[in-house]
């Protein structure tokens, strides 16, 4: 979250100084929902059914942090200005949302409002869990409130100086750039589709890295009527993929079974989880029932192509004779695990043939999971038999990118070269994975 | 010196009380499928000895039995991990005895008092480059005793006196009947011999082995897979055990959130909470390892006693801090002439700080053991180890059982560098195959993976050291401080005197040959956090890079060339001036440059000197700085052990022992942050590749002098020679070690 | 599954994704082939498949069903390992022994793709980690076993 909240918090300081007058009434305001006046109701739903929405929505991954207690809060976005911490999300009555009224968790879920009325950064994905339905937020709501542990831990305070700590200019963010609104079913189309696209725009919140954002930091677009929605999108130094059809930088490729499977196992005969994904997987799609994830898939697979994707990958044999700059590392560092025909090993080992990140314009991740490895993938409680080491202590920045551009120009990748400066701002900016499986747990 | 023997004794007390293990299981190597033979000792005297009654280092049997076929088995006190020991063994008491080396079948000798031969008598170990220094005598005098007893036996059978007989390798012969007798024909007799004391030994100049470059006795067997270490071993019946670590030390288990889950996890046997660790045992590593991974652990903070607990918050940029900032008083570690008036009456002051990292060993064999409980009560115990009597003793003191209890067997070491001594505290396997074989009542092998390795290794000390040199007009060094900051391996494993120096912190600083009249050298304590244990060459590795490379500083700031001040400062002795100008020589003649090579390269030289385990050294380093990255060319070292054994062997230890230290100088550190080491394998803790390796040149010079150590003594000078000619090409001194810290932009 | 190891079948009973490192040591029984890092970074778990030096350790065992693997035990059976032996006891390489599995078989590959290679050509290849640092008297017996042919 770094990167967006760094680029939007530079943008907002412009608009606390154009700003100044104006609608003091409005930002102060608590939208209404449609629990007003509900309370704190008891037992709205199973266990599992809250559960399920908390795994879907991810929850985990941002208010929980490893070591820690479950949902206390804790994990640090950077910024240039300074840091903000995720919240204790735990029913604790003095630190955490123990004494939220079902009204005023919905406020925060589903339209970035705390209870105290102050307006939350949109690093909390609000923007896509507007869509969730009334039934998900009431049992994502009976799920914090009866199932996970209080834990008294204070939130950290924001280390962001005034005046860009103010939060109210969001309230005007959110004029522009919030869509209020559960999903609605778009009729025209299947049930499977729908509930793809249901669990897509809302509680995956697949968006948040995997489309375009704009000026201000928002997303470009929030569902499959712009082209831009989830075309691919570079954050905190990674490139999400597109998820739509373009044959190289997108899902193309893949039939709806190898969706599935990659959500459900983190791996496919086409590459495994790394870089942020690790989390999703581990913490969120890993846990979705077997129809959420064809639904997803049947749903992605209908999001056309954009063009200037460029001619369709193919393999192409390559030989190599040690004589290209980086043909050396690339024999001594990665062709014992990828393979000398960049091909991997089976769904175990990524190839490094006609993937994404070897194809895009972007260079990001293939840099970044080079220079910090990747994290350990843990598909049903068992981690990895094979990881992804960091060479950011091995290699230099030249050799870096030496070997990057001779992989993403072999084997039919056409990826353009990377520079030494590329490798150089990301091995500044990043941290090495954890070579520990880091598992969060949910109570 | 005798700190670390200390150290190593007080470790372990029952270790001092000699027990008696004999047995002869702790020699048929169960299933091992090594080396399977009867151990044939004198008539059951082994057994009737009292604890106490045997003189280490005498009984002939004990060491030395000869085959039928005239070949030898020879049990080592020391282990063999590289350095060629078993080899110059046989090579020692080969002879003596009168049989081929090549002839030499040898295993380390088990926990037992017959080999707790060093320092009169006390213990072994195998460190400190001690074993030949501390054994030769003793096994020329086994040697020469096992051959009497052959003669006797031949002088009977004969029926001549046993004056007429002499030898040739293998055979005893009657010159004067012509006849002759193999050994093999009188070995089983013979070892029912009494033990000569006063078997004559041979004038050196008869030596037909010792001092020649004789091939290994290891090399084929670890040149086709053959060479079984403790990873390789296998018992009949054994389960096999990985283990997840507390993140940090002395943290202890809490909740298993999925238990249950990983029972269920292919080949699992059963799941154990044991001190500091969760373990799976299996029936395959492969499958524990996957499951103890699997493990969802919460891990709760020590409780406050726990002495040796890693704090969360732990950082080893915030303890190199604290070095730097704390102050004396520290304790005398060396002081001589009048230092204050020194330093005011010299004509320039210079003053500069100096420091180096915590060190992993990354000896490549993974730490690994082997229990097993007996039906006599005995526990067996296969694990790498440096020290079989402490590691007795430690296990004898786990289990509350007399140390004859315990079993120990000592395979071949996967590299050492100081990893096994009986490292408390987690640092070792072993306690905990141990405990597992006991839960289980089946033996368990412990394997720790790399992982385990780099968060549980004793590391080498970080250590800080501020000099000041006073200068007289000449540019003369005349005065010398050095305060020494931390803690050295042996207080810190042994508990901390606050009123004495640990020889093993400030070894390096003290006892210069250089003659500067007026010196302090102070050690101020600083308890380490992190784990320190011994290291390849200990305080040496990184104190003579200190000492001479502000050396180099020094002779800067007075004008002098660093070999030339070397030369005149060491011109009062003749053993340090030989070795120099050996070296020199060696080289083509000393030159510091910058120099242009014929590749077209821009070169200098850097030169050093150390005095570490009782030999002397000098090295010059040729290097270049290619795309900020420094290029070690060549490296010439000149060594004198005083006398030497084996010279083939003694060049391929030095050549070891520069790779280590060039590795250390380029590339290593361990660095903490959260409590937690940021490498947990080779990827984040890079160790020297052979693309990075310099040609090494080696001159062995033969002062007469008393033996001192091999194994060791070759590092030391590596780094500050290396450092010293980067100096001269980047035109910045380099004080902080790894020199991958330090920005060349040449 | 069937594995062909040193020119033997060998029925495989283990998981598809584990490495060939541990189907070897703990299944074949063979354990010439060292366990060193797990994570491609040292080489001590080299073994040849189809005649190319591989890591054993990354090698999900499934990937190389069908395929000829070649231990260090066997070694001595090929031309080229067998000189690569001999000269690495004449040139007495080893030290602790842990890594020279690794180093024989990776430097048996590097002469069979290039009988004659330059210092360079042996840097490039020869990228298995010794900490006992033999490296000099392995690019010695590398161009002693080069010039035998
Ligand atoms: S064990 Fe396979 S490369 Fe280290
Ligand atoms: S010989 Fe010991 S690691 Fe290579």
């Amino acid at each position: 979250m770094g990167k967006i909240l760094k680029k939007f918090i530079a943008r907002l300081a412009i608009l606390v100084v154009v700003v100044l007058v104006g609608g003091f009434w409005y930002v102060r305001h608590i939208p209404s929902s449609p629990f007003d006046g509900a309370g704190q109701p008891e037992a709205m739903a199973t266990l599992e059914q809250g559960e399920y929405i908390a795994r879907a929505s991810d929850c985990v991954a941002c208010h929980s942090v490893p070591e820690g207690k479950p949902f206390a809060g804790g994990l640090e976005m950077g910024t240039p200005m300074g840091s903000i911490f995720a919240t204790n999300i735990t029913p604790d009555k003095e630190t955490g949302i123990g004494n939220y009224t079902l009204a005023q968790f919905d406020n925060a879920v589903r339209r970035g409002v705390a209870a105290d009325g102050h307006r939350l950064y949109p690093a909390m994905p609000y923007p896509s869990y507007a869509k969730l339905s009334d039934d998900d937020v009431k049992a994502l709501y009976d799920y914090f409130m009866h199932h996970v542990e209080p834990v008294k831990q204070a939130n950290k305070p924001t280390t962001i100086k005034w005046p860009l700590n103010q939060r109210w200019p969001l309230a005007f963010w959110n004029v522009a750039f919030y869509e209020s609104g559960t999903y609605k079913a778009d009729s025209s189309k299947d049930e499977l589709w729908n509930r793809g696209a249901y669990l897509v725009q809302g509680p995956g919140h697949c968006g948040s890295c995997h489309t375009p954002r704009g000026p201000a930091m928002e997303e470009k677009a929030l569902t499959e009527a712009d082209n831009a929605y989830l075309s691919g999108a570079l954050l905190d130094g990674w490139y999400a993929p597109s998820l739509r059809g373009d044959h190289n930088r997108g899902l193309g490729r893949w039939s709806e079974e190898d969706i599935a499977t990659f959500l459900k196992t983190g791996r496919n005969q086409h590459g495994v989880v790394f870089g942020s994904m690790v989390d999703a997987f581990n913490n969120s799609t890993q846990y979705m029932s077997d129809n959420d994830l064809k639904a997803i898939a049947h749903y992605l697979k209908s999001l056309p192509g954009n063009d200037g994707d460029g001619t369709p990958w193919e393999y192409h044999e390559v030989s190599v004779a040690m004589v290209r700059p980086g043909e050396q590392s690339f024999m001594a560092n990665c062709s014992f695990c990828h393979g000398r025909d960049g091909k991997g090993r089976d769904e175990w080992i990524p190839p490094l043939a006609g993937t994404t990140s070897m194809l895009s314009s972007y260079d990001e991740s293939a840099i970044n999971v080079v220079l910090n490895g990747s994290g350990r993938v843990v598909a049903s409680g068992i981690p990895d038999a094979y990881r992804m080491p960091s060479f950011r202590d091995k290699l230099s920045d030249q050799q870096i990118a030496d070997v990057l551009s001779f992989v993403r120009s072999s084997w039919g990748n056409n990826g353009p070269a990377v520079t030494v400066d590329d490798v150089k701002a990301l091995r500044e900016h990043t941290h090495p994975a954890s070579p520990q499986p880091i598992i969060l747990q949910m109570r | 010196m005798n700190e670390m023997v200390n150290f190593l004794a007080g470790m372990n007390e029952a270790a001092t009380s000699r027990p008696l293990n004999f047995s002869r299981r702790g020699f048929l190597g169960a299933s091992l499928g090594a080396l399977v033979l009867g151990v044939v000792l004198p008539g059951g005297t082994a057994r009737a000895q009292a604890a106490g009654a045997v003189k280490p280092g005498t009984r002939v049997p004990a060491f030395i039995e000869i085959r039928n076929d005239g070949t030898v088995f020879f049990r080592s006190p020391f282990i063999e991990g590289g350095q060629g020991i078993f080899t110059a063994m046989a090579q020692i008491v080969g002879e003596e005895l009168d049989v081929d080396p090549q002839n030499f079948t040898v295993e380390c000798a088990p926990a037992g008092p017959d080999y707790t031969i060093m320092f009169g008598g006390h213990m072994r170990i195998t460190g400190g480059s001690f074993s030949v220094r501390s054994s030769y005598p003793i096994m020329r005098k086994l040697g020469a005793a096992a051959r009497q007893m052959l003669l006797e036996v031949a002088a009977k059978r004969l029926d001549v006196p046993m004056s007429e007989l002499t030898t040739e390798p293998g055979v005893v012969i009657h010159a004067a009947s012509g006849r002759r007798l193999n050994y093999g024909d009188l070995a089983e007799e013979a070892a029912t011999q009494p033990v000569p004391e006063d078997a004559p030994l041979k004038a050196d100049a008869d030596f037909r082995w010792i001092r020649k470059p004789l091939k290994r006795l290891d090399v084929r067997d670890k040149s086709t897979g053959k060479a079984m270490y403790s990873i390789d071993l296998k018992v009949d019946g054994m389960l096999l055990a990985a283990v997840q670590h507390a993140p940090r030390l002395g943290w202890e288990s809490g909740k298993i959130f999925n238990e249950d889950q990983v029972k269920a996890m292919r080949g699992v046997h059963s799941i154990h909470t044991i001190p500091g660790a969760v373990a799976v045992v299996a029936d395959r590593w492969w499958h524990a390892k996957r499951a103890a991974e699997a493990l969802q652990v919460e891990w709760k903070e020590p409780a406050a006693d726990v002495t040796y607990a890693m704090p969360a918050d732990f950082s080893t940029e915030a303890f190199r801090e604290k070095l730097a900032a704390t102050r004396g008083p520290g304790v005398d570690a060396e002081k001589e002439g009048d230092v204050d008036g020194a330093f005011k009456a010299a004509n320039k002051v210079i003053e500069a700080q100096y420091d180096a990292p915590y060190l992993a060993h990354g000896q490549l064999e993974p730490p690994s053991a082997i229990a097993r409980w007996n039906e006599d009560g005995t526990l067996e115990i296969w694990t790498p180890n440096q020290a079989p009597e402490m590691f007795q003793g430690v296990a004898a003191k786990q289990f509350g059982l007399p140390p004859e209890k315990i079993l120990i067997h000592s395979p071949l070491l996967g590299g050492f560098f100081g990893r096994n001594f009986t490292y408390l505290n987690g640092g070792i396997p072993f306690p905990q195959a141990a405990l597992l074989a006991q839960k289980v009542g089946k033996p368990v092998k412990v394997i720790w993976s790399r992982e385990d390795e780099f968060l549980r290794d004793y590391f080498r000390p970080m250590g800080l050291v501020r000099f000041r040199g006073g200068l007289d007009k000449d540019g003369m060094p005349v005065a010398l401080t050095a305060d020494v900051m931390g803690e050295g391996p042996t207080e810190s494993l042994n508990g901390v005197d606050p009123n004495k120096v640990d020889p093993n912190g400030v070894e390096g600083i003290v006892e210069k040959p250089y003659a500067i009249p007026n010196r302090h050298i102070v050690q101020i304590k600083v308890p380490h956090v992190a784990r320190v244990g011994y290291w390849r060459s200990v305080g040496h590795s990184m104190n003579d890079f200190f000492y001479e490379t502000f050396f180099d500083e020094m002779a800067d700031a007075g004008g002098h060339d660093p070999y030339e001040l070397r030369h005149k400062l060491v011109a009062g002795s003749p053993r340090h001036l030989k070795l120099l100008e050996t070296v020199a020589e060696s080289a083509g003649g000393w030159k510091r440059g910058p120099f242009t090579a014929e590749d077209g390269s821009k070169r200098a030289r850097g030169v050093s000197m150390a005095s570490p385990f009782g030999s002397e050294t000098a090295s010059i380093a040729e290097v270049s700085i290619e795309g900020g990255q420094v290029v070690v060319h060549d490296v010439w070292v000149a060594i004198d052990p005083g006398s030497i054994v084996n010279p083939a062997i003694i060049e391929a230890q030095v050549k070891s022992a520069t790779a280590l230290g060039l590795s250390t100088a380029l590339l290593e550190e361990v660095v903490y942050e959260g409590g937690k080491p940021l490498a947990r394998n080779y990827d984040r803790y890079p160790i020297l590749p052979l693309s990075r390796m310099a040609r090494v040149h080696v001159s062995i010079v033969e002062s007469g002098a008393p033996m001192g150590g091999v194994g060791e003594p070759g590092l030391p000078g590596v780094p500050p020679a290396v450092a010293n000619a980067v100096s001269v090409l980047a035109g910045q001194r380099i004080r902080r070690l790894p020199l991958s810290r330090s920005s060349l932009g040449v | 599954m069937n594995l062909v190891i040193n020119n033997k079948t060998y029925e495989i009973d283990s998981d598809a994704d584990t490495p060939l490192l541990w189907v070897i040591r703990e299944e074949v029984g063979l354990t010439g082939t060292k366990f060193g890092c797990g994570l491609a970074q040292c080489g001590a778990c080299t073994v040849l498949v189809d005649g190319e030096p591989c890591r054993s350790c990354v090698t999900p065992v499934e990937s190389v069903v069908g395929k000829q693997i070649t231990t260090i035990e066997t070694i001595e059976e090929d031309a080229v390992g067998k000189k690569v032996v001999e000269a690495w006891v004449e040139a007495q390489v080893p030290q602790c022994g842990y890594c020279q599995s690794g180093q024989v078989l990776a430097a048996t590959a590097l002469l069979k793709r290039n009988p004659n290679p330059s210092d360079a050509d042996i840097a490039d290849a020869m990228v298995n980690l010794c900490r006992c640092g033999t490296y000099n008297g392995i690019v010695d017996a590398i161009h002693a076993a080069s010039r035998q042919a």
